[in-house]
């Protein structure tokens, strides 16, 4: 009887390892995650070495305006997307435009997601400080992101940077709301106590305790408000307040081929069911991590 | 000095807010006034019903709740007036176990990194020496060297208490509060664990403030039991004392009433009716009274203060009586689950040995 519970040698060394190895054979089996993680990949892989693969200069305007795709009847293997009101090759806008877009959303969720998390953490840690956080919180979220973009435009003029600070600052209370709820989970735990006990110091169970517990819910959020951001970025692109003409941003490009809707709509079309797909892509992608990470690693 | 850890009149109060403004409402008395010593190597069990207060007890002397009031002195010092850095270092000598072996681990650490933290803090090891220095400590409560680099989920129960155990031993303290260490384990588990916190104590010679509701555990494993009610110690005794001569009615409620497995064994149960009642609003002059079957008028308007009777501190006004219904020879019999429980706690010792 004594020796049951502390020897079990037959199930020794071999699977004191691959507990890195069980999330990976979960998402294998999660057909739509893996698809999204594929498709995830391919879109950043191409829009990262755009200026190898794309086939045309982006800006520049060819004789052939608004040609069609390369599957309609009048379309050409020279632009295989088509062009667009000014002859300009959409595949190479697409590819440049997706870098910009993938830009705004990572930076954007980076800014909010590192100083929403870290409020939001903090203010699960200290009690104190926790009603003032969240009041700040409140009016933060009480201000949508669309006046927020403009008034920053207003001052610093128009441009991707304004638009992704706005989109950063944006997404600190949801942040910071949904890493506070996590971290109070966290710190209800009795491995908390424990650390302290014995003798911790508060930043290393920050670190150490708080953060590497709450880290893959986090996660999981920023992915999901990643595909948001992107979808706002784009709004904003579409109303004029992204990046600036010459340069390609997906939501701008849609906003440019709304004027050709009726005889060319290829040119908004192409670029909204990108947007769609990286939203779509990251979403699923994020569900499946959060059902591949949720159950503590269990294997 | 023979005495290692001195609570003097330890108190700690919760206040309760409520509302936008966090306005208190109320004060929760979870210890109130709370006294007692304790010797290197001995045991003290502290046993009480959910909710009287024990655990918070057990991390007030830690500090991990801070005291409202009182003094908590380890080896002379007085624990509640030390700084952040004094108390890290009084916290290499005395440590705490905690009841879940499930939270009381980081799951995002492997074995090897939650045990290799106290003694690098404390500057027990080296990183040069820390491998060699873990695997003893691992080793010394009967896990294996190659557990130590796995991650909490995958042991059991019983394999986490243990490694719960070496965190609380890896600073080499001379007090450890075990807060209910075998209650989430099953019986054979706990009769393992218990005789591993019993050897340890040999080896080391710890002292132990043991908090659990399990009488039989504490009749094996305590010298010296303190029983809780409401925040208040109401008997403390030796343990043969307690359990054979209880003198608070509450005592022998507890003894007559610790559960049996066998449901066609008649129950000779005392007659207590009711909850425990809110620790936010407590019942004027003795805690108890409301549910004490010898309760008189004096019980409800006057609080009884510990006393010595005999061997035993009390706290009730007519411990010294002889009551009608609460029969103490009865009462104070072991219990055939409680001789069980002691019978499986000795089987696992001898198979051990």
């Amino acid at each position: 009887m004594s020796a049951t519970d502390t020897q079990t040698p037959a199930a020794a060394p071999q699977d004191a390892a691959p507990v890195h190895k069980s999330w990976w054979r979960a998402l294998m089996r999660d057909r739509a995650a893996m698809l999204a993680l594929i498709l995830l990949t391919i879109i950043v892989i191409a829009a990262i070495i755009a200026p190898l693969i794309a086939p045309h200069d982006p800006n520049l305007n060819s004789r052939s305006v608004m040609q069609p795709p390369v599957w309609t009847e009048r379309g050409t293997w020279e632009f295989i997307l088509g062009t667009d009101g000014q002859g300009r090759d959409i595949l190479s806008r697409i590819l440049y435009g997706t870098r910009l877009t993938l830009l705004i959303g990572l930076v954007a969720v980076g800014i909010g997601g590192v100083i929403g998390s870290g409020l939001g953490l903090l203010a699960s840690m200290y009690p104190k400080i926790d009603p003032w956080v969240m009041r700040l919180n409140d009016m933060m979220l009480s201000f949508p992101a669309i006046l927020l973009g403009l008034a920053l435009v207003a001052v610093a003029g128009p441009g991707v940077w304004p638009v992704i600070v706005a989109l950063g600052i944006a997404s600190i209370p949801d942040c910071a709301r949904i890493a506070r709820s996590i971290g109070i989970g966290v710190m209800g735990q009795e491995y908390i106590e424990a650390g302290r006990a014995v003798g911790l110091s508060d930043w290393t169970i920050f670190r150490r305790y708080l953060l590497r517990n709450s880290i893959s819910s986090i996660m999981i959020f920023l992915s999901l408000r990643f595909g948001q951001v992107i979808l706002i970025g784009a709004a904003l692109s579409f109303l004029g307040l992204g990046a600036r003409p010459p340069a390609s941003e997906l939501g701008m490009m849609a906003a440019q081929g709304r004027d050709f809707l009726l005889f060319a709509p290829h040119i908004a079309t192409i670029p909204s069911v990108v947007i769609f797909l990286i939203v779509l892509c990251a979403n699923v992608a994020g569900d499946a991590l959060r059902d591949v990470l949720d159950p503590r690693l269990k294997s | 000095m023979t005495e290692l850890l001195r609570v003097q009149n330890l108190t700690k109060h919760f206040p309760v807010k409520r509302g936008l403004l966090r306005r208190q409402v109320g004060t929760v008395q979870a210890v109130t006034d709370v006294s007692f010593t304790l010797a290197p190597g001995e045991t003290l069990a502290v046993v009480g019903e959910s909710g009287c207060g024990k655990s918070t007890l057990g991390r007030a002397i830690l500090r991990l709740h801070e005291p409202s009031s009182g003094e908590i002195r380890l080896d002379g010092e007085d624990v509640t007036a030390l700084d952040t850095r004094d108390l890290r270092e009084a916290r290499k000598r005395m440590q705490i176990i905690f009841q879940d072996p499930y939270g009381s681990l980081n799951p995002r650490m492997t074995v090897r990194e939650t045990l290799a933290e106290p003694l690098l803090l404390h500057g027990m090891a080296t990183p040069a020496n820390i491998r060699a220095k873990v695997d003893e400590l691992i080793t010394m409560c009967g896990l294996s060297a190659w557990h130590a680099d796995r991650y909490p989920h995958e042991f059991s129960g019983g394999q986490r208490q243990r490694v719960g155990i070496a965190r609380a031993l890896a600073t080499r303290p001379r007090l450890i509060v075990c807060d209910e260490p075998v209650s989430a384990l099953d019986v054979s588990v706990q009769a393992q664990i218990v005789n591993l916190l019993q050897d340890l104590q040999r080896q080391l010679g710890l002292a132990y403030v043991f908090i659990s509701h399990d009488l039989g555990v504490v009749r094996h494993i305590a010298n010296r039991v303190a029983v809780m009610y409401l925040g208040r110690i109401v008997e403390q005794a030796d343990t043969e004392e307690l359990f054979l001569n209880p003198r608070h009615p509450y005592t022998r409620t507890l003894i007559s009433s610790a559960p049996r497995p066998d449901p066609t064994v008649a129950r000779h149960k005392l007659p207590v009716e009711g909850g425990t009642p809110s620790a936010m609003a407590l019942p004027s002059g003795c805690a108890f009274h409301p549910r004490c079957p010898m309760a008189v008028d004096r019980c409800r308007a006057e609080r009884p203060e510990l006393r010595q009777l005999g061997g035993t501190l009390v706290a009730c006004h007519r411990a010294d009586e002889a009551v009608e219904g609460m029969d103490v020879a009865a009462a104070g019999k072991d219990s055939p689950a409680l001789l069980r429980r002691l019978e499986i706690l000795e089987q696992a010792r001898t198979m051990q040995a």
